[in-house]
């Protein structure tokens, strides 16, 4: 192997940390995978500290300042910038402190009013991995994608169309407010697959109908969650 | 005589760093565990959402042991509604649990702790001596991951166990393939845990005080009451006469004594074991005679081969489990209950020790308090008791490693988040 192999840093910021357990978890194939790049970054792995790479994989919402100088040190030091998972992509659930933290009666010094915020809002991310956690069929295309040189894509269907193929009767009929219409593919409908309505932790798919999706909800009598709501005042 | 400062940075948690210090001043050691913690904030974010919402939030305070938050949360709020589940479904929640936790260990031992005391910086350069052992134990945790799935949906994130049982049961084909797997994975346990079970670790005894559940049945997880090693023993809804939150100014967590006498505990495996190890399965019982390893044991290191010693016994669990399920499956996936209101308790072993959830619901079944008592938050004060006898112990032995035998020693606690298994290579100053 003459060649040089492709330098990638993998970083955490706020999040649980269970999108980087789901590259662990590819344990079939995760020697190979770690032999064919060159890990100048992970914690995992013993190497700290934000390094030159060709790719920086980030996992994690920005959710305080320090956070934000080191995602923008990660982005000059890195030619291509992941955001991996949906805390990197959304702010993930731990968006959902943005509620009631002003008279939040603790200290909290490291987080204190900042709330979290996905890598875009501060840097150009390159590719998106969605999910919460990702999925593990995903991480491995995106490096498979990463040592080929390729570009990586997110899917260009929604979640439905995954759901469909694994045969999943849809839970809307049984007046469970799935949002997978509306909701990027990807995951392999693996909410539905297991009786949980789908909860758009991907995020909304190209080609979202929200007011479409409502009205069905609505014919077929499923209360309409609260964030379907808010997000067809937003979008 | 001048005053040394030993700190260890970086101890990563949930959603903040831990950082350790040590000082020494005139022969007199004290230590800190100063943290960051972020699970208070996340309590906050429970409050005024609706009871189905939390155990999906729940899950998301960590991505090691989700299986269980998400567990404790269920049942919480089941015991605030007063539900009873059938054994059957009691008993395939537990494997997703069993599969969290031996996930978790797996992850400890092998790419954590064995790297220490192999003299290597990673799994990696273990894999590159050593390829067929590394592969054993990555298989080990593949299974341990796909029987979570089986059942829980997920490996990561389960999505199955809701309040009242599960939203999807596994069919009899799965439960069939979940069982050749749970076979595969005990004729591979032993011969790769022998590296762990054989580690020479530091010579270090302290006799602290010991938490885990105890229900006298079976070795505990998801049931039972709380008992201290040699003392009493609590219900978990009397947790807050026993266990008492402390506030250090140092430290945005909150520590955890013993509310009678102000003493650290631990909870953990090595807790677990201490309290339980009667209850052991055979396989497991085998192990610890072949081994020669002695219970109670007052050493912290012990912590790591306890965990091994439950790999054993949970693989075993696991088997048992599946064949008696794939006898008498379960015949409903959810039973019918009421929301209303209420207050439940629920105290669960997660991989690192107890693990309490305590919920106050509003008859419309809107969450109006919340509060959440991790493992490694108990284990905080234990740490550093333990950090301040080992360090004067290996003063008075002239060692000139401290830093590094102290990075064992918190190491061997697991503190939760996968991350803090490296938290001190580049970002301690060298000392001494």
């Amino acid at each position: 192997m003459g060649e040089e192999k492709v330098r990638v840093g993998i970083y955490s910021l706020s999040s649980c940390e269970g999108c980087l357990v789901q590259l662990l978890n590819l344990e079939d194939i995760i020697l190979e995978i770690f032999e064919n790049i060159n890990v100048v970054s992970c914690r995992l792995l013993g190497v700290e500290g934000v390094k030159k790479a060709d790719v920086a994989i980030i996992e994690g919402a920005v959710m305080s300042k320090e956070e934000e100088e080191r995602l923008k040190e990660i982005r000059v030091n890195s030619e291509i910038l992941v955001a991996f998972g949906d805390c990197a992509c959304h702010g993930g659930r731990f968006i959902v402190k943005d509620f009631g933290l002003e008279e939040a009666d603790v200290k909290v010094p490291r987080i204190g009013k900042y709330i979290a915020y996905p890598l875009d809002k501060f840097v150009k991310v390159d590719y998106y991995v969605y999910g919460c956690p990702v999925d593990k069929e995903e991480v491995l295309s995106l490096f498979k994608d990463i040592i080929l040189g390729k570009e990586h894509r997110p899917k260009p269907y929604n979640v439905c169309a995954e759901c469909i193929l694994r045969e999943n009767l849809c839970l809307l009929d049984f007046g469970i407010p799935c949002v997978g219409p509306i909701t990027r593919g990807g995951c392999g409908a693996v909410c539905p697959s297991s009786g949980r309505e789908c909860i758009g932790c991907r995020g909304l798919a190209e080609d979202a109908n929200i007011s479409s999706l409502i009205r069905t909800m609505k014919e077929r009598g499923i209360k309409i969650p609260e964030y379907l709501q808010i997000l067809q005042e937003r979008v | 005589m001048s005053m040394e400062i030993l700190s260890l940075e970086h101890i990563t948690r949930i959603e903040g760093h831990l950082n350790f210090t040590v000082t020494i001043e005139n022969g007199i050691v004290r230590a800190r565990a100063e943290a960051l913690e972020g699970t208070r904030l996340l309590e906050r974010v429970f409050i005024g959402r609706e009871y189905w919402e939390i155990p999906d939030i729940a899950s998301r305070m960590c991505g090691v042991c989700q299986a269980i938050h998400r567990l404790t949360a269920v049942q919480a709020i089941e015991n605030a509604f007063d539900i009873l589940l059938p054994e059957e479904l009691e008993r395939l929640r537990r494997l997703v649990a069993v599969g969290g936790h031996l996930q978790s260990h797996i992850v400890h031992l092998f790419i954590f702790v064995l790297p220490d005391y192999m003299e290597s910086n990673s799994i990696l350069e273990i894999a590159s001596r050593n390829r067929r052992l590394i592969r054993n134990a990555l298989r080990m945790k593949k299974i341990a991951n796909s029987i979570t799935e089986m059942i829980g949906g997920r490996a990561v994130h389960p999505l199955t166990p809701v309040v009242g049982g599960l939203s999807k049961l596994p069919t009899r084909r799965v439960l069939e393939l979940a069982l050749d797997l749970a076979k595969e994975f005990m004729r591979l346990a032993k011969e790769t845990l022998r590296p762990i079970l054989s580690l020479e670790l530091p010579e270090f005894e302290r006799k602290t005080n010991y938490l885990s559940l105890y229900n006298g049945k079976e070795y505990p997880l998801l049931r039972g009451s709380i008992r201290i090693f040699g003392k009493e023993e609590f219900k978990p809804e009397d947790y807050e006469k026993y266990i008492e939150p402390i506030t250090e100014d140092y430290s945005t967590a909150r520590h955890y004594v013993l509310r009678s006498s102000g003493k650290d505990y631990a909870v953990g495996a090595l807790s677990r074991v201490n309290i339980n190890h009667s209850l052991l399965s055979d396989s497991a019982m085998e192990v610890i005679k072949e081994f020669s390893l002695k219970y109670p044991s007052y050493s912290p290191f012990e912590n790591n081969k306890a965990q091994a010693v439950e790999i054993i016994h949970f693989a075993e669990d696991m088997v048992n489990t599946l064949e008696d399920l794939i006898h008498r499956p379960p015949r409903f996936e959810k039973i019918d209950f009421k929301v209303k209101e209420g207050e439940g308790v629920a105290a669960t072993e997660a991989p690192r020790g107890l693990l309490i959830h305590h919920y106050k619901i509003n008859k419309e079944g809107i969450i109006e308090r919340a509060n959440i008592i991790t493992p490694t938050a108990q284990n905080y004060k234990s740490m550093e008791a333990d950090a301040v006898a080992y360090t004067t112990k290996l003063l008075s032995e002239g060692t000139d490693n401290i830093k590094r035998e102290l990075e064992r020693l918190i190491r061997a606690y697991d503190p939760c988040v996968s991350c803090s298994a490296r938290f001190l290579r580049e970002h301690a100053p060298i000392l001494r």
